[in-house]
Formats: C-alpha cells, sequence, structure tokens
C-alpha cells in the first residue's frame, strides 16, 4: 500500500473495460481510478502488467467484492492472501470490501448480502477485519451495501451496526450513497438520520451509483443495480457529506454497464465535484457564523 | 445452532427456490428442522417477505444474464 495520505478531494470512475479508452483518453479530469481488485487475482501475467502500468498513470485504489467479511464464519486466509499479493504488487493508495456476507453453507450467494445485524455478526466482522489486515498489511475501508430485504433476525438499525462494527474494528468507512438513498427509501427512514448516526470523521471515501425501481405496484423497491445515471438525491447527500466531514474524500462513481458516453460520466463526476464542494461551503459558512 | 448456521439458510432460501417454497409455507417449521433455535425461527416467522421474493428475483435475473452466479459490485 502506498499509504499516500490525499490531501484534497479526488473524483475519480471504476475502472472497466468498455470505460477504459474513454478513462485513458480523460486523465486530466479523473483523479483516481477503482478497480475490482478480484478480477486480477487469476489475470495472465500481461494484464496484471497493464494493471501496474495503470498505476503509474493514475492513482489507483482497490475494491473488493468476494470476502464476506460482515459474517460469523471466518474469512478464507487464501483469498486476503491474494488481495495481499496484488497490493503488494500494485501499491494501490487503498482497498476497500463490502460489509456483506456472500457465502454460507458451501453456496456461494452471488451477491453482496445484507448480514444480520447481530451481537454474533459484529463479532465475526471485527475478527475478519483484524484478519484481513494483519495478512494484506493495511485494514480495507469497508463500505456500507444495499439490501432489498431487511436482514432476517437483525437486533439493530444498519447506522448504529456500522458504527459498531467502525468503533471495533477501527477501519475507516467507504460510504456508497446510492445504497444508502436505495435502503433509506426501501425500509422507510431519513438518511441524514443515518448521517448523523455515523462516525462521519471515520468516512475516507464515497461510491456514487444509479439505479431503478422494481417489484410489484405499489409496493416497489429501489434496486442499487449500477446501471443508471446517479439520481439527483444521491448528489444532495453528497453535499451533506461535504457540510458534515471535514476530511478530504475520494469519491468514486460507479458503473457497471449500459455504459452511457465517457462525457456523459465525466458530466456526473464534475456535478459530483460540485456537488461536494457546495457542501464544503456550507461548513465553512457554519463555521464563519460560530466564530463570529 | 449457531450464526454460521443461520447466515446458511438464509443463503438457501434466497437461492433455491423449492427450499424458498417450502419455508414460505412453513417458515417456523424448516427452520427447526433445519435446527435452528426457537429465537432464530421466530426471528425467520417474521421475514420481510417482499424483500425475500426480490432478492430472489434479483439473483435468479442475474444468474441468467451471467450464465452463472453473478457478483455485484
Amino acid at each position: 500500500m502506498r499509504r499516500m495520505k490525499a490531501m484534497k478531494d479526488r473524483f475519480g470512475l471504476s475502472w472497466r473495460r468498455e470505460l477504459a479508452a474513454g478513462i485513458l483518453a480523460h486523465l486530466d479530469r479523473i483523479d483516481v481510478v477503482e478497480v475490482i481488485a478480484d478480477d486480477f487475482f487469476a489475470a495472465p501475467r500481461r494484464e496484471r502488467r497493464a494493471l501496474r502500468t495503470l498505476a503509474v498513470q493514475v492513482p489507483v485504489v482497490f475494491h473488493g467484492v468476494t470476502l464476506g467479511l460482515a459474517s460469523s464464519v471466518a474469512v478464507e486466509t487464501k483469498r486476503l492472501e491474494e488481495t495481499a499479493r496484488l497490493c503488494e504488487e500494485v501499491q494501490p493508495d487503498y482497498w476497500s470490501e463490502h460489509l456483506a456476507f456472500v457465502r454460507g453453507g458451501g453456496i456461494e450467494i452471488g451477491h453482496l448480502a445484507a448480514p444480520p445485524r447481530t451481537a454474533a455478526t459484529l463479532e465475526g466482522t471485527a475478527a475478519n477485519l483484524a484478519k484481513a489486515k494483519a495478512v494484506v498489511g493495511a485494514a480495507p475501508l469497508v463500505e456500507n451495501v444495499a439490501t432489498l430485504i431487511e436482514p432476517p433476525g437483525s437486533e439493530c438499525d444498519e447506522a448504529s451496526w456500522i458504527a459498531a462494527v467502525a468503533r471495533a474494528s477501527d477501519c475507516k468507512l467507504l460510504l456508497d450513497l446510492h445504497n444508502l438513498h436505495a435502503n433509506a427509501l426501501n425500509f422507510n427512514y431519513s438518511p441524514l438520520e443515518f448521517l448523523a448516526q455515523l462516525p462521519i470523521e471515520r468516512v475516507a471515501a464515497i461510491h456514487l451509483a444509479g439505479g431503478k425501481w422494481i417489484g410489484p405496484h405499489g409496493a416497489q423497491r429501489l434496486l442499487d443495480d449500477h446501471l443508471h445515471d446517479v439520481p439527483d438525491p444521491v448528489y444532495e447527500l453528497l453535499a451533506e457529506v461535504g457540510a458534515r466531514a471535514s476530511q478530504p474524500l475520494t469519491v468514486i462513481l460507479e458503473r457497471d454497464g449500459a455504459y452511457p458516453s465517457i462525457e456523459c460520466l465525466l458530466d456526473q463526476l464534475d456535478r459530483a465535484r460540485r456537488a461536494l464542494a457546495e457542501g464544503r461551503r456550507r461548513q465553512a459558512g457554519r463555521a464563519r457564523e460560530v466564530a463570529a | 445452532m449457531s450464526a454460521p448456521d443461520f447466515e446458511a439458510f438464509l443463503a438457501k432460501i434466497y437461492l433455491d427456490e423449492h427450499a424458498r417454497a417450502k419455508f414460505l409455507a412453513d417458515p417456523r417449521g424448516e427452520a427447526l428442522k433445519a435446527g435452528l433455535t426457537a429465537s432464530e425461527a421466530e426471528a425467520l416467522e417474521k421475514i420481510d417477505r417482499l424483500g425475500l421474493e426480490l432478492i430472489a428475483q434479483s439473483l435468479e435475473r442475474k444468474r441468467r444474464r451471467s450464465g452463472k452466479y453473478p457478483r455485484n459490485y
């Protein structure tokens, strides 16, 4: 890990093959690129060399999707060692994973499932994060996940559970604002109250994405599918974060398909820049009022 | 039983249509039959049924699209 401390807000895109040419042609407007680490665990040598070359051109951060850290089941050492090897080779600025479970009883869910929010999963998650830090050499940023189902057996709300994980593991947070937006709509809570409950000083990175409504008429839920543009309320939440957090943030726009033009994605990044800057201005204004 | 068994039970009803149908017909009975505790069975009796159907449909759509169990990010 480079352990490079970002001194200012940074804005970037998720690295996808379909976006590669557009990203490389616009590095003047992209501060950072987020790469799915798992895609490179078994990649041929030439692809890993290409990834190292990319990391020379632009700061790279890694994002994991298959560790299943939010579980009462111990994370597999082999998967962590693969992450460690890749981090050693590419030296990303940081790596991140989801607060999700992805397998159970030998079944691969193929999805980032929200864990039951219980003392047992809290304890298991903290143990997994400690192991991840020991094997990889740095703790991951941990990300809140979107869920279509209220996790069965949960004993507390999502914000309390995430705050408890952050406290128990001393990890920083990757706050996915579309996941927050979707869960808040689907389960009828205030995203602003969620933000108020989070240890906002631990947020180091932000994800932005879009989704679509699914389900029967009158009982629809918002699916975080990464196939649509970032909706307005997510930019408003980004401004809110900017108004509450004083540390530099790395903001990544995720897109996994139905790709629009690179200009369209860059426009969304520019809008994210404006939203965060607006939030920062609000925070500075409040500070001036207090000082006066 | 244990928290890992509870997670395994969830994985099964999210993915396995037959297991899900049996579970929805008798949540408590199926949970106890799987060896879960009475409190776990009680939690599953109160399961968010709409959410269960939607997550199952979403996973099925992804599987059909990719031909395997895909990831989401």
